[in-house]
């Protein structure tokens, strides 16, 4: 299914290389794709797509560098204008009484604030005044102050193209059909819950949720919870603790972190999808075990994403489980950005990779993306489930999902499953992946480079100097596509990119408006 | 018109070198203080080898002894 909608919108494209006037444009020559992560050819990555994660000629880091240097240089000068009281400051500083104090605002995460993003942040934040669907309304809002202060004109950006949300099966809309369900559930329910799970927050309809969680993803049980960072942070600290060994993925979300560091386990990270270093690893783990008593370790946890989601990198799920089957360790994958959006059916990386999903201990994932709705499950098996509805802190004390939420999601997967009696569901998915391939494919021949593997529909184009990113995002909103930039703390230094997010929601012409528009943007 | 098109030439450039060096972050005054300090960097290094070029590749010639 997923390969006949690749032949026919291949045809289409022309493969046999650039266009070289086109990528002359871009000022990037585009050397073969080198391969960052090794080998580990098993027989996923000989079907599935390569990940290419090319490196920049030289003179582009240079730049980069360069660029931070001369902005941070001016910092500094204009710190200084300001200590010396040229210059009012406008962002907090002590009180006089205090300035003898041990200073509050002069570590680097401060200077980085007032002197580099506060230049620039109108390019974040941005107010949108409709729903995120695949065109959206922005408020327009003017400074007058180099972004210190903010003011709206009182007019909206109407039919901006919107290339930021995670909208990806289109399930974000208002048409009052599809959405007849919840308004009958916000009638029947109400719109909150007013408690926990645990003490009387237990509604029928989330255990109908969490029953149709479990056969959407073919595993025994799941539990459904309110918000998705919570999922993974208030979780993990249930399942694992103190002489327990985490190894996390380089490239892991901040909730994973941070479940991982309140849990007290131990943590490792290897390299980013590379299998190599995740067996070394797990061997000198299983040899040497705890630090210093050598004793075993009681459990050991490799946690992975099933689509990163700054980078749009798959993880290597065949080998990663074949590395747990064989060093006895348990597996936590974080569907959040894979589930729906990837596999024939939507059932997320198990399906891509045809995979049983009995062989994944901890499925996680989030109801954000792909189902238009908010929140988070876990799912395995059904003592797994059961003991995190009595030990997890999200379900003890975290107030339970709203009814017309928990309905949204419910109408969702009964539309990709195809119970409500259509094939939008599956018509959803197809037109995602025939989005995600055309897009990607046309953009990697204007000779942007382009991360990540060709089935994700997270699409990170990187631009690497901070200049151009920011311009490149005022541009584009300027001709009405609205798109999210990533600059430093989120991505190494030299990597600054403009993440795009494909949805099924976009037509074609959308999206071809969108490449006319990028490769508008050097000249 | 030559002059229109060489006018949008320049002001592609000048934008290139904006963006290249982040001097399109800053503020215009900032912009034009790094410009000044740029301009007159390069007018003394210009100036400096106007004066003592002719010096220096006598003094080459004659060390290789292309010329007594």
């Amino acid at each position: 299914m997923a390969r006949s909608t690749n032949g026919d919108s291949l045809k289409q494209l022309n493969h046999n290389g650039l266009k070289w006037d086109d990528s002359g444009k871009n000022g990037y020559h585009k050397k073969p794709a080198e391969q960052k992560h090794g080998a580990g050819n098993g027989v996923a990555s000989r079907q599935n797509k390569q990940e290419s994660f090319e490196q920049a000629p030289m003179y582009v880091a240079v730049c980069t560098y360069m660029g931070f240097g001369i902005v941070t240089l001016f910092g500094y000068f204009r710190d200084f204008l300001r200590a010396v009281g040229l210059e009012k400051c406008n962002l907090a500083q002590e009180r006089e009484e205090q300035k003898d104090f041990v200073p509050l605002y002069q570590d680097f995460e401060n200077f980085y604030t007032r002197n580099l993003y506060m230049r620039v942040r109108d390019n974040w934040n941005r107010p949108i005044c409709s729903l995120p669907g695949p065109v959206f309304d922005l408020m327009e809002r003017v400074s007058d102050d180099y972004n210190w202060t903010f003011r709206f004109t009182g007019r909206t950006i109407p039919n901006v193209i919107n290339m930021g949300s995670y909208n990806y099966l289109g399930f974000a809309e208002n048409n009052a059909d599809f959405l007849k369900t919840v308004a009958d559930k916000v009638q029947q329910y109400g719109a909150g819950v007013c408690s926990t799970r645990q003490e009387i927050g237990n509604l029928s309809i989330h255990e109908e949720l969490e029953q149709l969680v479990a056969n959407f993803l073919g595993v025994e049980s799941a539990m459904t919870f309110g918000m998705g960072f919570a999922t993974n942070s208030m979780n993990i600290p249930a399942l694992v603790g103190k002489g327990c060994l985490i190894l996390s993925d380089e490239l892991n979300h901040t909730s994973l972190i941070l479940g991982a560091r309140l849990s007290g386990a131990t943590i490792r990270v290897f390299k980013h999808n590379n299998m190599h270093s995740l067996e070394k690893m797990l061997k000198e783990a299983i040899c040497c075990g705890q630090p210093r008593t050598h004793r075993a370790w009681r459990k050991i946890l490799i946690m992975v994403e099933g689509i990163y989601s700054m980078e749009g990198s798959v993880v290597r799920l065949p080998e990663v489980i074949a590395l747990k089957k064989k060093y006895k360790a348990h597996l936590y994958l974080d569907e959040a950005h894979s589930i729906g959006a990837v596999g024939a059916t939507g059932r997320g990386v198990t399906e891509l990779f045809n995979v049983n999903p009995a062989d994944v201990d901890v499925m996680m994932g989030t109801f954000t993306k792909s189902f238009g709705a908010s929140g988070g499950y876990i799912a395995g098996k059904k003592e797994l489930v059961d003991y995190l509805r009595c030990h997890s802190h999200s379900a003890v004390y975290a107030s339970a999902m709203s009814p017309p939420v928990t309905e949204q999601i419910i109408r969702a997967i009964k539309c990709i499953m195809g119970k409500d009696g259509t094939t939008e569901g599956i018509r959803r998915i197809r037109q995602l992946a025939e989005n995600t391939r055309y897009f990607r494919a046309r953009l990697k021949e204007m000779g942007f480079i382009i991360y990540g593997n060709d089935d994700s529909p997270v699409v990170p184009v990187l631009l690497y100097m901070p200049g151009k990113v920011v311009a490149f995002a005022r541009e584009m909103l300027q001709r009405k596509i609205g798109v999210v930039v990533v600059g430093f703390p989120a991505t190494p230094i030299t990597e600054a990119r403009a993440r795009f997010c494909v949805s099924a929601a976009h037509t074609r012409a959308m999206l071809n408006q969108v490449n006319t528009v990028t490769s508008l943007q050097w000249p | 018109m030559p002059l229109g098109d060489c006018w949008k030439h320049l002001s592609w450039f000048y934008y290139q070198y904006l963006l290249v060096t982040a001097l399109y972050m800053l503020e215009p005054w900032e912009r034009t203080v790094f410009n000044s300090l740029l301009i007159s960097v390069l007018g003394m290094a210009v100036y400096t080898g106007y004066v003592f070029m002719p010096q220096h590749i006598m003094a080459i010639l004659h060390y290789f002894e292309v010329v007594q």
